[in-house]
């Protein structure tokens, strides 16, 4: 009997203990059901932001756009270091900012993914109009910010594995998709992007990824695509999609989607519905229904060469960088820094590498006076740039060490500082209009319209001349002469934005360049430059390593 | 337990490796697969830094992991890869380790021209590719400049784009010289031999534009109008006498070489054929090489002549 009562004891204490675990912990979010709401997906969106604002990812744009390239000398530029390795292109696979550069991209795109596979998730509480565009303006967005991910990995890796939206423990290893599928993907999002985002974001949206950021970064990556010189149609493309931006020509949803070419079987509706246009069956009253031959948003005067800012003042073209050129009519799209707002000193999430990194006494990269006559010749933005004890202007004596010269784009006026030294206290330039009229000459030169790509050249110039009232424009000639004009032009208005690697990378000169640079310095960096293979940077170790061999190596690695 | 630990050595390695091929071209990757058995693998592919026989003046090998590792060679050569296997124990007191050596020839044979282009004053101009053989320049007589027309030299500075830098260029048997200028009025005899010794013949012909070297019609003497942009393509833009019938003028040509042709449509025209000028009318000319009847290019000229 004792026994009995015992074992009845023992189960009822074992079941009481079953029911207390088996308990649904209420109140938490899971993957499951957090994306429900508008606000939810939202604070999601904004982790996938989040991203571009990490160290990792302004030390990665600046270690491969820049200190590689020809318009800086690094601080660390010997071969004991990881740094130096890379500038010199005598790497192993297992260079830390090779793999930094790829994970920092790849966490871009996986909280891109959350977004974008969850949406459908999210319940609306109304049938207004207003509501579906919130959703899907959040979709645009995502999709944006995943493209701009896949597209620095691609202009860095080559062909990269495309992550499923949802990612399954079982299925991690993901081989590459060839150079050709990864751009495909790329292209898709941007011009799905395009017909879903409003042309620019104003005032207290400012910062979002826009139609115009999407149009902007579409022009880049099908410019990536082609070679000058090889007909190929990636110029055509370019050169429509320039005429839309610059010149306002009126483009239909259908052309911007390649539809129905690029959309097998999939009916008109699906694609609306996919995309959170509004479905056709719940249109009431004034509700617009979109159609394959609606207008894209027009782009036409959205932006502007002109030095004004966001609320059309005249700024100098140096303020283009600063606070007060933030979201101004020639900026499309930035990364947004904000200050901590916590009274913390130690967060060192915020931008720190172009505060106080790079515009320093020890700063990592710096020109020198080769360099700038080299750049800017006699071109009058030259003045931008600013030596050791020569004064800001905002009057401040630098102190960044003699011989030593750094770009006022890196710089941030006393007005502008933040209270903590690990804050930024200005947003980071991404996709400025200059280079959409820029990549739209050169698209015209490559497809024979010359005198029109002379126009569009000069007008970036001509502007540029207001600032000292100059009269030297760039002249015509044949297609050799066009395109090196265009590509001085790039070269000066972009210069130090941390682009200048791939520009001659994808230009297809990188090796006749960086041999002239090493010639002209003593430690020779970039003559170990190899044509054929440095173009693009070897896949890190790891990733072969951990697929065991399913992720390739690029060939010459 | 202790003293059994104090004892402990390490176990004997074996050094293998495997690699698909011996022979590779310059930047072509290889994949080395270690086979054989052992805690820490290093690998000395043997180029400069990484050559075993100098492990003690500060070349180094490259860590294995995972039993893969990817290389390639830059310079054309025999190289001998060497792996180390290597086990320890005892906090590294017991070290054994083994080696194993392959010899990897690296070639060079390339002697493909990826471009040539040449100067015409300051515009970059890029040759054509007809074939596997024959690349043609095509060149203007005079360009648009501004506001001046200055003739273009056929005596000119030429490139090479060449993907490997060991390959040598000879032109027409002699050395090519990157700051020697050529005479383009010649067709050159182009030979490129790869580091391994093999070669490949290739022509480099040029051409001027076809263009009228004289325009009359009516007495008047036209004038050729360039654009900047396209050099295969004029104007002539001219006025005559009121009362001239455009239908029929005779107009008075010259050309600059017996080489060149020049059509209406796809009949030939000869100085004083008539041609009807009401609307204006396309003048094509066909330059063909005098060494080669295969090889020709095509310039257009718009005529258009009204009434004063």
């Amino acid at each position: 009997m004792i026994s009995v009562m015992a074992l009845s004891g023992a189960m009822i204490t074992l079941t009481g203990c079953n029911d207390f675990l088996d308990q649904e912990v209420l109140g938490n979010n899971t993957d499951e059901n957090f994306y429900d709401t508008k606000y939810k997906l939202q604070s999601a969106l904004n982790a996938t932001y989040d991203v571009l604002q990490t160290d990792a990812f302004q030390s990665a744009d600046w270690r491969f756009g820049e200190a590689t390239a020809d318009n800086v000398i690094g601080t660390d530029e010997g071969l004991a270091s990881d740094q130096g390795q890379l500038v010199h292109f005598r790497f192993t696979t297992s260079n830390r900012w090779i793999k930094e550069r790829w994970e920092i991209n790849y966490k871009g795109i996986h909280r891109a993914n959350q977004v974008i596979a969850n949406i459908d998730r999210c319940r609306l509480s109304t049938n207004d109009y207003a509501a579906y565009r919130e959703i899907r303006e959040i979709l645009g967005q995502a999709k944006f910010l995943r493209a701009l991910y896949y597209f620095n990995l691609v202009k860095t890796f080559g062909g990269v594995p495309i992550r499923p939206e949802v990612e399954e423990v079982s299925k991690l290893v993901v081989p590459r998709s060839s150079l050709a599928d990864t751009y495909a993907y790329i292209e898709k999002d941007l011009r799905e992007a395009i017909i879903m985002l409003p042309n620019r974001y104003t005032s207290a949206q400012s910062g979002k990824a826009s139609a115009g950021a999407a149009a902007a970064l579409l022009m880049k990556v099908l410019m990536y695509q082609a070679r000058p010189g090889d007909g190929s149609e990636k110029w055509q493309q370019l050169a429509e999609i320039g005429e839309y931006f610059v010149k306002g020509k009126s483009m239909q949803m259908k052309d911007m989607l390649c539809y129905p070419e690029r959309y097998k079987d999939t009916d008109w509706e699906s694609i609306r519905k996919r995309l959170w246009f509004k479905p056709q069956e719940l249109n009431v009253g004034t509700d617009p229904y979109e159609t394959p031959e609606t207008e894209c948003p027009v782009l036409l005067n959205a932006y502007s060469l002109r030095y004004l800012s966001a609320y059309n003042a005249p700024i100098t073209y140096d303020q283009q960088f600063y606070l007060d050129g933030e979201f101004c009519q020639g900026s499309i799209f930035e990364i947004v820094f904000k200050e901590s707002g916590d009274g913390t000193t130690d967060d060192v999430n915020e931008g720190s590498n172009i505060y106080s990194r790079l515009f320093s006494r020890d700063s990592d990269i710096f020109a020198d006076d080769q360099i700038i006559n080299n750049i800017y010749g006699s071109d009058i933005r030259r003045s931008f740039t600013i030596g050791h004890h020569q004064f800001t202007p905002d009057m401040e004596n630098t102190d960044i060490g003699a011989g030593r010269i750094l770009s006022l784009k890196w710089y941030t006026p006393i007005k502008d500082r933040p209270v903590y030294t690990d804050d930024n206290g200005k947003n980071r330039r991404i996709l400025r209009y200059a280079d959409v009229v820029l990549m739209y000459a050169e698209a015209l030169n490559e497809i024979g319209k010359g005198a029109e790509a002379l126009e569009q050249l000069n007008s970036n110039k001509s502007v540029v001349n207001q600032i000292n009232n100059s009269s030297t424009l760039y002249i015509g000639g044949g297609y050799g002469y066009l395109r090196d004009q265009i590509w001085k032009e790039r070269e000066i208005e972009f210069a130090f934005e941390w682009d200048r690697f791939f520009d001659i990378v994808r230009q297809g000169r990188a090796k006749q360049v960086l041999t002239t640079f090493a010639n002209l310095h003593s430690n020779k960096r970039g003559l170990y430059f190899r044509e054929g293979v440095n173009e693009v940077f070897p896949i890190p170790q790891t990733e072969v390593d951990l697929s065991n061999g399913v992720v390739t190596q690029n060939p010459g690695y | 337990m202790l003293t059994a630990c104090d004892d402990e050595k390490a176990t004997q390695p074996t050094s293998a490796i495997s690699i698909e091929k011996n022979m590779l071209e310059v930047n072509e990757s290889m994949t080395i697969h270690f086979v054989g058995n052992a805690d820490n693998v290093v690998v000395y592919p043997g180029d400069s830094g990484h050559d075993y026989e100098l492990r003690n003046e500060s070349n180094t090998g490259l860590v294995v992991n995972k039993n893969l590792l990817t290389y390639s060679y830059t310079t054309p050569g025999t190289y001998k890869v060497v792996c180390v296997a290597t086990n320890h124990a005892d906090e590294g007191k017991s070290i054994l380790s083994d080696t194993c050596s392959v010899y990897i020839k690296v070639i060079d044979d390339c002697t493909e021209i990826e471009k040539i282009s040449v100067t015409a004053l300051y515009d970059e101009v890029f040759a054509e590719k007809l074939n596997e053989m024959d690349w043609l320049v095509a060149l203007p007589r005079k360009i648009k400049y501004k506001t001046s027309t200055p003739s273009v030299s056929l005596s000119q500075k030429v490139k090479f784009y060449i993907p490997s830098t060991s390959t040598k260029v000879y032109i027409d048997g002699a050395d090519y010289n990157a700051n020697s200028k050529y005479n383009l009025a010649q067709t050159h005899a182009v030979k490129l031999v790869s580091n391994e010794g093999t070669s490949q013949d290739y022509s480099l012909y040029t051409l001027n534009y076809g263009e009228f070297k004289t325009f009359k019609a009516a007495g008047v003497t036209g004038k050729i109008t360039r654009t900047e942009y396209d050099y295969s393509y004029y104007e002539i833009n001219m006025e005559v006498p009121s009362g001239t019938d455009l239908t029929r003028l005779a107009p008075d040509f010259t050309l600059y070489a017996s080489n060149e042709k020049v059509y209406i449509d796809n009949v030939e025209q000869t100085s004083g054929n008539v041609v009807d000028f009401t609307n204006p009318v396309k003048y094509r000319f066909v330059v063909t090489s005098t060494d080669n009847p295969e090889i020709s290019v095509e310039s257009t000229c718009k005529v258009t002549i009204s009434c004063k």
